[in-house]
């Protein structure tokens, strides 16, 4: 009996994740048909340039490398009911400074450099994110909204900065010079993809290992699920929200620095991409449900959406924005439940009804 | 003629049968009792018959006319009201506000109607009804700021104000002194002879045998027995609604007389509300060893904020609480749990449990010993080891061992609780409403645990708004009232009668020498 | 006086729209709906506005088209976080990623970068007040503004009457706060919700059209540059009640003016347009911590 319900649970959740993406797909569909596009054929096309080919393939766990660990980090925050949005500040905040740290270091070896950009990266993603954390954790200021405006308040700084002192000269637009080789990673072989890839593999490896097998872990179920349950029994709630987002600002910092050197070198005013790195991370984490395997497989097919998008321009007039709408679209959707998890909404309503005025 | 009559009716809740082809009838003008245990599916029907839920199977006859209600104006229509058990009211508005809430004056401008309230003919309307039905309230007042009581008063209006003839009260008297009880009955007695009929929902027999006039029962969501309230006494009932004989008191024997070395200390506590105004006043009392001590009270009277503060959920703003001698003023849960205080808290599912995360998981809560976590990391073998271990030892009924707590009965689960902080070996025990919403049989265990618990020499704060609770379990009693510890008594001297009349905050002639 | 006369200007600017999605979407918050979604909501009315206004040339129709998409999204966010109970935070987030993604198709597909009116001068649309215009201070907050932003002043009175004086107020406050005892008596409490949202819905689509097509007659992408988040700090800060919640909008746009006004005396301008947003954290962290004076819960988490 116990092993049907486990399995019939995993369906559902399955059919959740998966519901949506379709639904957003069919709406896609009917844009690019309006437009007078062939949605098949613009499907076809981000499909096979993003996974049938080795070029594409590699590509896409390129872009996946930073994005996993965005995601990652999304999670750990929001299974714990802290809404920490402040990903994408953090990241552009380090990935920033490691760049400049990449270019205006010099006569350092490729692993020291590389160490001590993500090491500044890291740095300032945390201090950023003091912020937010201290006042949620000792002032209860909400932290949604902190770490939104944060976020605008940081794109503002370093445009400032990268407008300004940091200006590379010679580029006919605002931008910081490029990174060292040094500091860089470079493509491997033939492929698309860096060695980051392997750190950020390593990285989301030992997330997933705190969310699964520690009590951190555990604390973090009992914050999402009850957190006055977590309090009462004694699990550090406080100190947890702490040590919660500096270990997500630690991994925001490891992505903006491997972004930075892996594939950016050098800051420009869009340096995260539309909507940015965070976002799609929250996007993942969501889709995903804050589980390590869902977060793989749905980083996996997030990215290939992305590589996709980037060949959709080269082969059809659809507007790359049209990948926007779907992401949109699948967020909207994942906010509600298709079938029922446990029992569901409503039948639980109904339940907590009985029970509570039996009680 | 019936004037209500149930055939057949059943609910499911997927699997659960809540509800079985339950029959009933109800005549006009008289007092149905409804009695059964915690969990029996009294609620149910009732919510049914109140439009909140609707059957699977079955239906509802009134004067011989089949009725479907979707919705609780449907019942109301046809003359249905249902006074809750947990109040359905607003606390930041006004008396006279809760009760129109839904059916609010509006002003006109000639024929017209306006969205604008009247609130002058509001506050007219609402002080004529209460005069007419003799209750005592001011219809301006805020309802954050009245009795528990008085809050009941509301609701019983707000359903007389919508004329219904037929008035559903759900456990009433839960929450009220042994004196509002009298005189709640007093007037149901009175509503019924104007005309009214009146549902009463209870697991109290000696309130069913005080008003009612016919009593039906139910358990496991049948009904076992329809009689005449002549034709059965309290034992009888008793009988049928657990489906064995039953020991309604726990012998509290065997222990030593508690020697007067003090445990705990309680000095002086002071506490505010989120609004500043103070809700604690200076709680002062001991708790010495092998001893339990109860703390009596209606509900609201500050129980709940004493015992969060002592459980280290909610800071005091004064005072001090100590034990063995060490100073634990405002520590946190997991600093009194390392003093060796075992918390068995008010509300199981908030604060105790986690629905959602498997038995393992609940059972190791607040107790990460070595055996299941080694450097933050835990050994899930070793936890589910240990929760089977529990499960044994506790009789603790389960039907999926890998599942979450959401399966569990609420006796089964606060046994979950009692395990995972008697396995712990606490010397002091705080517990909170202990069988709260528990079936007889837990109750029987639960209330033995506690005796034996104490007399192996340890302590227990005993909080509960169960009077035979505290009465029959207690090696002294502190009653409660307004924020205060008014006065101590010793359980096996005082009656009932008296501890009723402290509960009211009235301090009985028989007992003011001894203040 | 001249500096002071366009500081004045320049927060009454700055303040009309994001008061009146404030004031909108404080009945969503009474209601216990979090509705995030307002940033999402004012740029779909600015858009829709100026998108409007480009294709038809016609005043009216741009305010009806503003309102009308902007409440088509509030319609979406009730049947999905009302209706289907989904979490209503995702969904806002979902809203807010949506507008830019659909404006931005939208005008690539229209090839413009930005849509500009030609046709439409913003002058021919403000009101002066002969007189008192000329009056400091005064002047500047009562004369020279377009309709909107006097709509954002009445809508002060508006709220504070429906929330407070009629029975679809006491039904939203109470849906807010006590959704059982509504039910109970019959409420259609998901009704009120859905009201709540469309309200804030319908003011987040005047806003809209006051910031492009008013202010600038204009429409960039992302133009609203997140006043619908400082809309919902100010709701936040004054607990949803319609007087302290315009104080808190004012100080925000006080704020934000001087900023403005300073960075185009100083060098480092940019950098002071970074000031607005960690002022409004410290306000919001103010109100908090004075919000929360009496508290004596611990740990993380409120109840």
């Amino acid at each position: 009996m116990n092993k049907t319900k486990h399995s019939s649970h995993i369906g559902v959740k399955t059919f959740n994740s998966v519901m949506p993406v379709l639904l957003a797909f069919v709406i896609g569909a009917v844009i690019i048909a309006v437009i007078g596009e062939n949605p098949l054929e613009t499907y076809r096309i981000m499909i096979t340039k993003s996974l049938f080919d080795i070029k594409g393939l590699t590509r896409t766990l390129q872009v996946a490398a930073p994005l996993f660990l965005t995601a990652i980090a999304t999670s750990l925050c929001f299974k714990a009911n802290i809404f920490n949005m402040g990903i994408e500040g953090q990241l552009v905040f380090g990935g920033f400074m490691a760049g400049i740290v990449g270019h205006y270091v010099t006569g350092l070896g490729s692993v020291p450099h590389k160490l001590l950009c993500f090491g500044v990266s890291i740095l300032c993603a945390v201090v950023f994110a003091l912020i937010p954390t201290l006042l949620r954790a000792y002032l209860r200021v909400d932290e949604m909204v902190v770490t939104l405006v944060l976020n605008y308040a940081m794109a503002r700084i370093l445009e400032y900065l990268s407008s300004g002192i940091f200006k590379d000269r010679g580029a006919g637009y605002v931008a910081t010079p490029p990174v060292q080789d040094s500091a860089k990673f470079f493509l491997m072989g033939t492929t698309k993809v860096s060695p980051f890839i392997f750190i950020a593999i390593l990285v989301f490896i030992l997330a997933a290992f705190i969310m699964i097998r520690t009590k951190l872990g555990y604390t973090i179920t009992a914050m999402g699920k009850n957190p006055s349950f977590a309090e009462a029994t004694g699990l550090q709630t406080r100190r947890t929200v702490v040590v919660l987002m500096m270990l997500s600002a630690v991994i925001a910092g490891i992505a903006g620095a491997g972004y930075m050197l892996s594939e950016k070198t050098f800051y420009t005013l869009d340096f995260s991409g539309s909507p940015g790195l965070g976002w799609d991370g929250m996007l993942i984490a969501l889709l995903g449900r804050h589980s390590p395997a869902g977060i793989v497989a749905a980083c996996l097919f997030y990215s290939a959406l992305k590589t996709g998008v980037e060949k959709i321009g080269l082969y059809t007039s659809v507007p790359n924005e049209i990948v926007s709408i779907i992401q949109g679209l699948i967020v909207l959707f994942l906010a509600v439940q298709f079938m029922d998890e446990r029992y569901g909404f409503m039948e639980k309503f109904r339940q907590k009804l009985a029970a509570g005025k039996e009680a | 003629m019936s004037l209500i009559r149930v055939v057949d009716l059943t609910k499911k809740f997927g699997e659960f049968t809540a509800n079985d082809h339950i029959n009933l009838t109800v005549e006009k003008q008289e007092i149905k009792g409804i009695v059964g245990e915690n969990g029996a599916g009294k609620s149910t029907l009732m919510n049914m018959l109140y439009g909140m839920l609707q059957p699977t199977s079955g239906k509802i006859c009134i004067n011989d006319e089949e009725v479907k209600f979707n919705s609780p104006q449907d019942a109301m229509a046809h003359g249905i009201g249902m006074v809750h058990q947990h109040f359905k009211q607003v606390p930041s508005l006004t008396v006279y506000e809760n009760i129109l809430l839904g059916a609010e004056v509006t002003k006109k401008c000639g024929s017209i109607k306006t969205p604008f309230i009247d609130t002058k003919e509001e506050i007219a309307r609402i002080r004529a009804l209460i005069e007419t039905y003799h209750f005592q309230l001011d219809p301006m007042e805020t309802v954050a700021n009245l009795s528990v009581g008085q809050c009941q008063q509301v609701e019983i209006l707000k359903m007389l104000y919508r004329n219904v003839d037929i008035l559903i009260l759900d456990e009433p008297t839960a929450v009220l002194t042994p004196q509002e009880v009298d005189w709640l009955m007093e007037n149901l007695k009175s509503l019924a002879k104007s005309g009214k009929t009146i549902i009463l929902i209870t697991h109290k027999l000696r309130e069913v045998m005080a008003v009612c006039d016919s009593i039906a029962v139910i358990r496991h969501g049948v009904v076992v027995g329809e009689t005449r309230k002549a034709d059965t006494s309290e034992k009888e009932l008793a009988q049928m609604m657990v489906g064995r004989d039953v020991v309604l008191t726990v012998s509290n024997e065997g222990g030593q007389a508690p020697s007067d070395d003090v445990i705990y200390r309680v000095d002086n506590v002071h506490a505010v509300n989120e609004a500043g105004a103070e809700v604690l006043h200076g709680v002062s009392f001991r708790v010495k060893k092998g001893e339990i001590y109860g703390i009596a009270g209606v509900e609201g009277n500050g129980q709940s904020e004493l015992v969060r503060i002592l459980t280290g959920m909610l800071l005091l703003k004064e005072g001090h609480v100590s034990i063995n001698g060490e100073d634990i003023t405002n520590s946190w849960p997991h600093e009194l749990r390392q003093k060796k205080i075992g918390i068995i808290p008010e509300d199981r599912y908030r604060d105790g449990l986690c629905r959602d995360m498997s038995l393992d998981d609940n059972a190791v809560a607040g107790y990460f010993t070595e055996d299941v976590c080694r450097r933050g990391i835990l050994n899930r073998k070793a936890m589910h080891k240990k929760f089977m271990g529990q499960v044994d030892k506790y009789d603790i009924r389960i039907s999926d061992e890998y599942g979450n707590v959401s399966q569990l009965s609420g006796g089964n689960a606060q046994k979950v609780i009692i395990a995972r902080e008697f396995e712990s070996c606490p010397t002091m025990l705080i517990a909170s409403q202990p069988t709260r919403g528990v079936d007889v049989g837990s109750i029987e265990y639960i209330h033995q645990s506690l005796i034996d618990f104490r007399n192996a020499g340890n302590s227990v704060l005993l909080v509960s708004s169960e009077l035979t609770e505290i009465m029959s379990l207690s090696d002294r009693v502190g009653v409660m009232y307004k924020g205060n510890i008014i006065f101590e008594v010793d359980p096996k001297t005082t009656s009932v009668a008296d501890i009723g009349l402290l509960m009211a905050g009235t301090v009985p002639e028989s007992l003011r020498d001894k203040a | 006086m001249g500096a002071i006369n366009s500081i004045v200007y320049e927060t009454v600017v700055y303040l009309g729209p994001v008061l009146l999605c404030v004031l909108g979407g404080l009945f969503a918050y009474k209601a216990n709906v979090l509705n995030i979604a307002l940033e999402g909501m004012m740029l779909m009315g600015a858009f829709m506005s100026v998108l409007t206004a480009y294709k038809t040339e016609n005043l009216l129709l741009s305010y009806l088209a503003a309102v009308a998409a902007a409440m088509a999204l509030g319609l979406v966010f009730s049947f999905f976080g009302v209706k289907m109970k989904g979490n209503v935070i995702v969904i806002g987030l979902a809203i807010n990623m949506l507008v830019p993604a659909v404006a931005g198709f939208i005008m690539k597909v229209m090839n413009l970068p930005t849509i500009t009116l030609s046709w439409f001068s913003t002058k021919s649309i403000q009101l002066n007040i002969p007189v008192i215009g000329d009056i400091p201070i005064i002047g500047p907050i009562l004369s020279g503004h377009p309709p909107i932003t006097y709509l954002s002043y009445l809508m002060i009175l508006i709220a504070a009457v429906v929330l407070y004086k009629t029975r679809f107020g006491v039904y939203v406050r109470v849906t807010g706060e006590n959704e059982d005892a509504a039910v109970s008596l019959g409420l259609k409490t998901n009704l009120y919700k859905t009201a709540a949202i469309l309200i804030g819905a319908f003011c987040c689509g005047l806003a809209g059209a006051n910031i492009s097509m008013e202010r600038l007659s204009l429409f960039t992408n992302n133009m609203t540059a997140s006043r619908g988040f400082i809309a919902i700090a100010a709701i936040y800060c004054g607990r949803g009640k319609p007087i302290p919640c315009t104080l808190y909008t004012i100080l925000f746009a006080v704020i934000n003016a001087l900023a403005e006004y300073f960075s185009l005396q100083v060098s480092a301008s940019l950098l002071l347009k970074a000031v607005p947003y960690f002022a409004m954290v410290a306000v919001l962290s103010i109100a908090s911590a004075v919000n929360r004076r009496n508290a004596a819960d611990r740990g993380a988490f409120a109840d």
